[in-house]
């Protein structure tokens, strides 16, 4: 098959989450079992059953911004900002001088969420047109009175397909442009996707990220009421607990990660830092919601990347710290590495970041890569008991040397949409 | 075409729009060149700048499923959604091979290319006015969580998030295969396809479940839309609104709908004695990399897109029988779109037809690549072409033949589609008459 003759290579990356801004960063507070949730400070969360999260304080996009490029912001929401300003990061990795790029080869992959509006731009108008003696908004005077006072391009800051599209514009990308919005496993399959398209020849140099910031009265109102929801505001860094016996649900984080993914040959002739190899990517649907689609979707990853369950090193999980999906991911990880002689070791960042949605996949799949580089796979923090109703191997307490050469990075949504991707380490 | 792709057909179609509620049905509205365009009656829109749409009436999901629970809390687009797949999937005939585990489910995949649920809007800005100090301009905003959380629904807030048509398709239908949505704005279904055609192609998976299914008919969406100006105004007359190419449009009438394809790998559909409707033949997907609010003025991002998709087909524009334009009826589309027409297909541009079928049903936004595909389907079967209908007033900038006003007989055995999104994404698909 062409992807085995055309090869896919990282050369660069930028993250930002709550305990980094930029890849090594995040990986030494994994490293060092450093968690960035903590009790919500962006607005006051005092309404809401939960009020912890893994938020970002001080981030401010300016900072990552051509001075000619920052009256741009005002037209992106604090995620749009959040992928513009980790593809920075990730084109000053990767050294390239974008004058000598192909532009019409230059693809942009994002994985995105829903964005909520926020309330300060809409609160005009909803007060001009509310009734409070009917207890509801009166369109008619909304028409009149309200859309009058909103910013004309208020819609633009919350499209879904605004991180692809504004990074597409700053970095002058003509190349395909997608917005995968399949929720917390939208970033893997925005890798996969680009796996494709470089397949079939049409790119060969990609930003590919994933971005998302729910810390907002909206989001967190909304997502409170159907996702379980970790709450203990006692003790916020304790919270997220991936496999443990005692985990009591999600905690949410935000942040972005956004990789360099080239062709190898493209990488190798502008004399490029390789820092890992795209080798193997699977997609499935977990039509019973029993980990046997996870499971394929691993195996699938494999077989692309002509590697046997006993050449991996660990898998670098989702490891939401909820219920049932913890018991998802462990039996599909348990089916697919059956034939191991040993089980294969688990880890995952969530607990340090929380659950940083549609930015997650990548975001993660960055620290794996910091894996690959350091040679060392950090524990996963608050994971002290494995609940004997997820068959994994942990790996908790103390970082461990890595002594095989690939890494397989497991995402999914709660419904059962799942991704798998191979990391290679680059031996030169 | 290059060497070793898999050929890829289309072995069904289903369709849920403004002009019809199946694919014969919409495509035998638009050769009668009828308007869906009307007065919005899905929310009061009489103060709205826009007060018009083209909206899909009298739509009942228990035509298509006895039992309609799985889609109790789902907005429409994801309801949309399930009777055009519904539709499509019983006539390629695959729901039999499927229960009987004749068809493989693991290698039958899902591409949408689906908009959002529909945020409530009462109640959302309803609690933002209750904890909203005018004075000092400030939000409560423990008052507005306490109010949110007691009066958003559960269940319809989860259904809104924009992986759960997909979601809920593959777990109905029991499709194992990879499950994929993306949301590129009016260019949305059109890539979905476009990628699923790419995933058959190379042997990921066998067949793919592909199209769209969005309604922005909400007041958040007209609000949006027209704070853009991006919207007809032409309240006086809502079926002449959508007038693509006409000098005198005034921006795109807003549509909802659902169009769904199967895609299957050409052996594959044979082997099982398959019903072939068209040949899936060309794909590619650009970006303007200009601006959000505008394409770039000379086609930059289009021009490359509808060369790359002829490329893909090995088809030469002289091969191409009929457009299916993207036109949406707003200045900048059009005139950009007609540029780009006439780079590309140079001496042959002004002798292919080229039509918008959003002239008679509106803009359906993320579902208007996958239903324009169906007609392009439609049209080379039947041997007719759909016209662009209100088109009275010529426009020097635009000067292609646009099938005004009436159907036309011509056999066409290459189609291609274009689909431009807000931000910049173009897509064109080339469709092809299957020719064994």
């Amino acid at each position: 098959m062409a992807s085995q003759v055309r090869r896919a290579v990282i050369t660069g990356a930028g993250a930002l989450c709550a305990v980094g801004d930029d890849p090594a960063s995040i990986w030494q507070a994994w490293r060092d079992g450093r968690s960035g949730v903590k009790p919500i400070s962006l607005f006051d969360s005092s309404g809401l059953p939960v009020r912890i999260a893994g938020e970002m304080t001080g981030f401010d996009a300016k900072n990552f911004m051509e001075k000619k490029d920052r009256k741009q912001l005002r037209v992106m929401a604090r995620t749009i900002q959040l992928a513009v300003a980790s593809s920075q990061k990730a084109l000053e990795d990767c050294q390239v001088d974008k004058s000598k790029l192909d532009k019409t080869r230059f693809g942009v992959i994002f994985g995105a969420g829903l964005i909520a509006s926020e309330l300060p731009e809409l609160a005009d108008a909803a007060h001009k047109s509310a009734l409070p003696e009917r207890g509801k908004i009166d369109l008619d005077v909304w028409g009149r009175e309200g859309i009058p006072v909103i910013q004309p391009l208020w819609m633009l800051r919350y499209l879904p397909n605004m991180l692809a599209c504004q990074v597409s514009i700053l970095h002058d990308a003509q190349g395909p442009n997608n917005s995968i919005t399949q929720d917390d496993v939208a970033g893997l399959l925005a890798v996969g996707e680009t796996l494709r398209i470089m397949r079939r020849d049409h790119g060969d140099f990609f930003l590919v990220g994933g971005g998302d910031s729910r810390i907002n009265p909206v989001s967190l109102s909304r997502q409170s009421l159907f996702f379980p929801m970790a709450r203990r505001i006692e003790d916020p860094h304790l919270a997220c607990r991936p496999f443990d016996v005692a985990r009591e649900g999600l905690v949410l984080g935000e942040g972005c990660g956004v990789l360099v993914v080239e062709e190898l040959e493209h990488a190798k002739s502008r004399g490029a830092s390789i820092q890992a190899e795209l080798v193997g990517f699977g997609a499935a649907f977990d039509v019973r919601l029993d980990g046997e689609g996870m499971a394929r979707a691993i195996r699938i990853a494999l077989d692309q990347a002509g590697a046997k369950s006993s050449d991996v090193d660990h898998v670098n999980a989702c490891g939401y710290g909820t219920a049932c999906e913890d018991i998802l991911e462990s039996h599909g990880i348990a089916l697919a590495f059956k034939d191991r002689p040993t089980p294969v070791p688990v880890t995952t960042l969530k607990a340090c970041t929380g659950h940083t949605g549609a930015a997650s996949g990548t975001l993660e799949l960055i620290t794996a890569v910091q894996c690959l580089i350091r040679g060392e796979v950090p524990a996963t923090l608050n994971h002290q008991t494995t609940d004997p109703k997820c068959p994994v191997t942990v790996i908790s307490g103390a970082a461990r040397k890595m002594e095989k050469p690939l890494i397989v990075k497991t995402g999914f949504t709660r419904e059962g949409q799942c991704a798998a991707v191979v990391l290679r380490r680059w031996n030169g | 075409m290059a060497f070793g792709k898999r050929r890829v057909v289309i072995t069904g179609m289903g369709a849920i729009t403004p002009l019809g509620q199946s694919v014969d049905s919409m495509f035998q509205a638009q050769l009668e060149a009828r308007s869906g365009v009307s007065t919005i009656t899905r929310f009061d829109a009489r103060s709205f700048p826009t007060k018009f749409a083209a909206e899909v009436h009298d739509f009942d999901l228990g035509r298509w499923f006895k039992d309609t629970t799985r889609w109790n809390h789902c907005g429409v687009n994801s309801m949309f959604a399930a009777a055009a797949a519904q539709q499509a999937l019983d006539q390629s005939g695959l729901l039999g091979l499927l229960a009987t585990g004749k068809t493989d489910a693991n290698r039958f995949g899902i591409y949408l290319g689906s908009g959002e649920g529909i945020q409530d809007f009462d109640n959302l800005m309803w609690e933002a006015a209750k904890s909203y100090d005018p004075s000092t301009r400030t939000l409560n905003y423990p008052v507005f969580c306490k109010g949110a959380r007691e009066s958003f629904h559960a269940e319809s807030e989860e259904e809104q998030e924009l992986h759960s048509t997909a979601r809920h398709l593959a777990g109905h239908f029991g499709l194992g295969g990879p499950n994929y949505n993306c949301l590129t704005a009016c260019a949305a279904s059109a890539q979905a396809l476009g990628e699923a055609l790419d995933m058959i192609r190379y042997g990921d998976v066998d067949v793919v479940l592909a199209g769209g299914a969005h309604s922005m008919i909400h007041p958040f969406g007209v609000t949006g839309f027209n704070l853009l100006t991006a919207l007809s105004t032409r309240n006086d007359n809502p079926r002449g609104a959508s007038r693509p190419f006409d000098r005198e449009r005034d921006g795109f009438v807003l549509a909802e709908g659902a169009g769904m394809l199967v895609l299957e790998e050409l052996e594959h559909a044979k082997a099982r004695g398959a019903i072939i409707h068209a040949e899936l033949t060309g794909y590619f997907s650009t970006a303007d990399a200009f601006r959000v609010t505008d394409s770039h003025p000379e086609g930059r991002g289009a021009i490359a897109c509808i060369a790359g998709a002829l490329r893909d087909a090995g088809v030469t524009p002289a091969q191409i029988g009929y457009i299916n334009a993207h036109g949406t009826s707003t200045q900048v589309n059009d005139r950009v779109e007609s540029l780009a027409i006439k780079h590309v297909f140079g001496d042959y541009a002004h002798s292919v037809p080229c039509s918008s079928i959003k002239s008679m049903m509106g803009h359906l936004i993320a579902a208007a690549g996958a239903v324009e595909l169906i007609t392009c389907v439609e049209a080379m079967r039947h041997g007719v072409l759909p016209p662009t209908i209100n088109y009275e007033n010529p426009d020097p900038e635009c000067d292609l033949d646009y099938i005004p006003n009436q159907a036309r007989k011509v056999r066409a055995d290459h189609c291609l589609s274009n689909s431009f999104g807000f931000g910049g994404q173009n897509t064109s698909l080339v469709v092809s008459r299957f020719a064994g």
